[in-house]
């Protein structure tokens, strides 16, 4: 019982992380059709830009709460940037062009930045500050839960629920449908189509910073690969739900989540991932457009 | 046209004839370099069969390589069949898993097959780690591949692997321009244009594009084969997804359906990192721009196919 | 006159809409028949089901009396039963000779390991299918155009194209999605000819048209639907004079004259 409700703990920390990043990729590809296989790695630099702002300034003693939440919006500050930038210089001239191009711009620009971080921090293991947040647990029915899964829980879940309420109720929120729906139509509407990629890519890259940075804090370490475990997961967070589809990419990424947790928890942790990744193939079979289905209208 | 074509193919057979003479011209660790261009360059075309000429995204294609590789290595290793007999066999085995994987996923669209084989290619690799059954010994491999044997004859100098690879890469080039002349070559292109259109001729989308499938296996088997003799030792690490990803890459960045886009894409996708070894530190960052600047500035890649009348 | 294609009974429903239903009609060996109705009467899905593209969801298709309900495209092609798209559907990238040439990818009898060894028959039957597809595109007038890259030919031409890939192979039967659509008077002039020429080389023709001068002066026998349903049925005399064509016609005036 007590592994149980831990596992579901675990799950729901890593599903709530999973699914901010999944977000991103999810908005990209409904608007755009386009897999961003970057997304992960801006993630990673977000935890990385995150954790020099953390270490840099730290004085000794307890960081607190106000020094993590300037480190967030720096963060996210400058991934949201560094994804417009993106945009404009790699995936801009290519929309016109056969998809295939831009899914190897994308995964140039991958390349780019997992070595860029490289270069900047160095190859090896960064490990995060532990005086960051209070250590306190909580002991609810045989599992332990701490301060830090507490916060991500309760963060990813204001976030999707804040994108939720944005992306439908509100006119813009609009505009970002109907582009996903209908690039042409939406145009002839009188959307500005490159204001809503614009805005998908200030938002996804900017929910990856915090899910990049809440990863940092709860593994409590950062190394410039890890973009693309991390992405990986998240975008398959995302098919799971459905590409294209905002809460599908939210219930992807919990589901995931729970489901590493317990095969993590009941299975040899080495098969794991060949689990997941299974579970993604099956998904595929069974109901290749994802749990809520995809958004993606195709015209025979 | 017609004369071009025909200048292109002993444009290319001269090529080929005369990087027969590489040995006599490089010290061996270029020779070796060459040899790994040959084995990459077969993968790379294999991949191109699936990817640029039938247009199914293959982002798994390193397992396909893998398979040849380990068939090799353990039959080599365990079973201590001849190199060249577990040629065929390594063929026959990707080939088979190339079928039997993409069968059910080939309905799928695009995008989708893409997650698909990258899963495959995940799953690939943890199974060579864990080692299943103690035949593929784990992160570690497979070490003491033995040397290839013809009539008698023990390819063992750097030299003698190199014209083995060579004239494999020969074969399969012949094989790739034929694909372009014959009927199930075209098919591939129909369906890769428009799938509703050529069913309604008559194209039988899942046999041919299982057929696709299984024949960019076989040759990225074959490759597998050099590959493992060319190191004399597989790893799991030679087949992980990033491998795929560069395959796929050489691919469209050359440009799909060309062979002289692949080659070319091949070059410089393998062997230039090898010439900028010392600048390791930098080496992928400046790959990873150079990927976004060529796809910015030729989207239909560095060689594009050429339209043919014939 | 023996009965090539028959619907009995067809019908098929979108998310609750019945956008066929209970459509019965035949195709004669050696007829041309037109199917005629209002814009959205659901003339495309009809052909769509008869090609293989939907599955139909009531009633059957039988081709020489033989049921071929829901059976793949391909399978369909097989019998000699071949469509052109109301919306043009060339391959983009290829020559005109090349587009044309798909036409005769199910008489090719070369295996595929035959075609990468290249091996002397089958260079020998590319040869033969090659200078087949000069003959269809002489007969429709497309050899000075054969090196073109297909799309980049006027609308007019490439429906000519499209229609070329159709003859290729020797249907038994074509079932063309509004050939006139896009075409100018004198095109759509020559269409005429052109059809009849195709019925003189014996392939029975069912077609589609807006264009109710097309249909009714090549149509045989005429298939009116509306709504998805059978309303009329008959020659031309018969069906102009018919109170329910006029009826469903009338009211849908000022579309016909917009889209003409």
């Amino acid at each position: 019982m007590g592994t149980f409700v831990q596992q579901i703990v675990n799950g729901l920390t890593v599903g709530g992380i999973y699914a901010l990043i999944a977000l991103g990729y999810t908005m990209v590809y409904g608007v755009m059709r386009l897999i961003n296989f970057a997304h992960g790695d801006l993630c990673i630099l977000g935890a990385f830009v995150g954790l020099t702002m953390l270490t840099g300034s730290a004085g000794g003693g307890h960081p607190g709460a106000a020094l993590l939440l300037l480190a967030l919006v720096v963060s996210i500050i400058a991934i949201a940037g560094a994804g417009v930038l993106l945009e404009r210089i790699a995936y801009r001239p290519l929309r016109k062009a056969d998809r295939l191009a831009a899914v190897v711009s994308a995964l140039g620009a991958s390349l780019m930045i997992e070595n860029g971080i490289m270069l900047i921090w160095g190859p090896q293991v960064h490990v995060f500050p532990s005086n960051l947040l209070p250590a306190t647990t909580w002991h609810v029915a045989g599992a332990t839960i701490s301060f830090v899964q507490v916060m991500i829980i309760l963060a990813s879940l204001v976030l999707m629920a804040a994108l939720y309420l944005f992306v439908n109720h509100t006119r813009f929120g609009t505009a970002i449908r109907a582009a996903a729906i209908d690039q042409d139509a939406a145009r002839l509407m009188g959307i500005n189509v490159n204001r809503v990629i614009t805005s998908v890519f200030i938002i996804g890259p900017g929910l990856g910073a915090i899910g990049g940075l809440f990863i940092g804090i709860y593994y409590r370490e950062a190394y410039f690969t890890m973009g693309w475990t991390y992405g990986l997961y998240a975008f398959i967070a995302a098919i799971l739900g459905g590409i294209g589809n905002i809460p599908g990419a939210m219930l992807g990424g919990v589901l995931l989540g729970l489901f590493n947790a317990f095969a993590a928890g009941y299975v040899s942790s080495s098969w794991q991932d060949a689990i997941t990744f299974g579970l993604l193939i099956v998904i595929l079979l069974v109901r290749p457009t994802g749990l809520l289905g995809e958004r993606v209208a195709e015209k025979v | 046209m017609r004369r071009f074509k025909l200048d292109g193919l002993k444009l290319g057979a001269l090529l080929w004839a005369a990087g027969l003479a590489l040995p006599f011209a490089l010290d061996s660790s270029w020779v070796s370099i060459a040899a790994f261009f040959a084995i990459y360059a077969i993968t790379a075309l294999s991949e191109d069969v699936i990817l640029g000429r039938a247009g199914m995204f293959d982002m798994g294609h390193a397992v396909y390589f893998g398979i040849g590789a380990y068939v090799t290595a353990i039959l080599n290793t365990t079973l201590n069949v001849p190199i060249l007999l577990t040629l065929p066999l390594a063929m026959l085995l990707a080939a088979a898993a190339g079928a039997l994987l993409s069968a059910p996923l080939i309905r799928l669209r695009g995008d989708y097959l893409l997650v698909a084989t990258i899963g495959f290619n995940a799953i690939f690799v943890l199974a060579m780690q864990n080692n299943p059954g103690g035949i593929t010994g784990g992160s570690d491999g497979i070490t003491g591949i033995g040397v290839p044997s013809l009539f008698g004859l023990q390819l063992e100098s750097q030299s003698a692997m190199f014209w083995l690879d060579w004239a494999l890469l020969g074969l399969v080039l012949l094989v790739m321009r034929n694909l372009d002349t014959c009927e199930f070559g075209r098919a591939l292109r129909y369906l890769k244009q428009d799938e509703l259109a050529a069913s309604t001729l008559g194209v039988d989308a899942r046999k041919v594009k299982t057929l696709a499938f299984a024949l960019g296996a076989a040759l990225a088997g074959l490759a597998g084969t050099l590959f493992a003799v060319q190191l004399s030792t597989v790893s799991p690490s030679s087949f992980v997804f990033t491998e795929s990803v560069t395959l796929f890459a050489i691919v469209i960045v050359g440009g799909q359906g060309s062979i002289p886009g692949v080659l070319l894409g091949t070059a410089l996708m393998f062997v230039v990192p090898q010439i900028f070894r010392s600048l390791a530190e930098y080496r992928y960052f400046v790959f990873g721009i150079a990927m976004i600047a060529v796809m910015v500035l030729r989207p239909q890649g560095l060689l594009p196919r050429k339209r043919s009348a014939a | 006159m023996s009965a090539l294609l028959e619907l009995d009974g067809v019908g098929i429903s979108f998310g609750g809409l019945r956008a066929v239903d209970d459509l019965s009609f035949t195709v004669n060996e050696g007829q041309i028949v037109g199917l005629i109705g209002p814009n959205g009467a659901g003339k495309t899905t009809v052909f769509n089901m008869i090609t293989g593209v939907y599955k139909p969801g009531a009633g059957a298709i039988r081709w020489q009396g033989n049921d071929i309900t829901g059976a793949k495209p391909a399978r369909i092609a097989t019998l000699g039963l071949r469509r052109t798209f109301q919306t043009i559907r060339l391959f983009t990238e290829m020559s005109v000779f090349e587009n044309v040439r798909a036409g005769y990818h199910l008489a090719a009898r070369q295996r595929w390991w035959q075609g990468l060894l290249a091996l002397p028959a089958q260079r020998g039957e590319e040869a033969e299918l090659a200078a087949r597809t000069h003959d269809i595109l002489r007969r429709l007038d497309l050899e000075s155009v054969a090196d073109a890259p297909a799309t980049a030919l006027p609308y007019g031409v490439q429906r000519r194209v499209e229609l070329a890939r159709t003859l290729a192979g020797q249907p038994k039967l074509i079932i063309l999605d509004e050939p006139a659509a896009g075409l100018n008077d004198a095109e759509s002039a020559a269409l005429n000819d052109t059809i009849f020429m195709i019925r003189e080389t014996g392939v029975t023709i069912l077609l589609v048209e807006h264009d109710m001068n097309v249909v009714m002066q090549v149509s045989d026998h005429i298939v009116v639907i509306n709504f998805g349903r059978k309303i009329a049925e008959g020659n031309a005399v018969s069906i102009r004079a018919d109170p329910a064509v006029i009826e469903a016609y009338l009211g849908r005036e000022d579309d016909e004259a917009a889209a003409a």
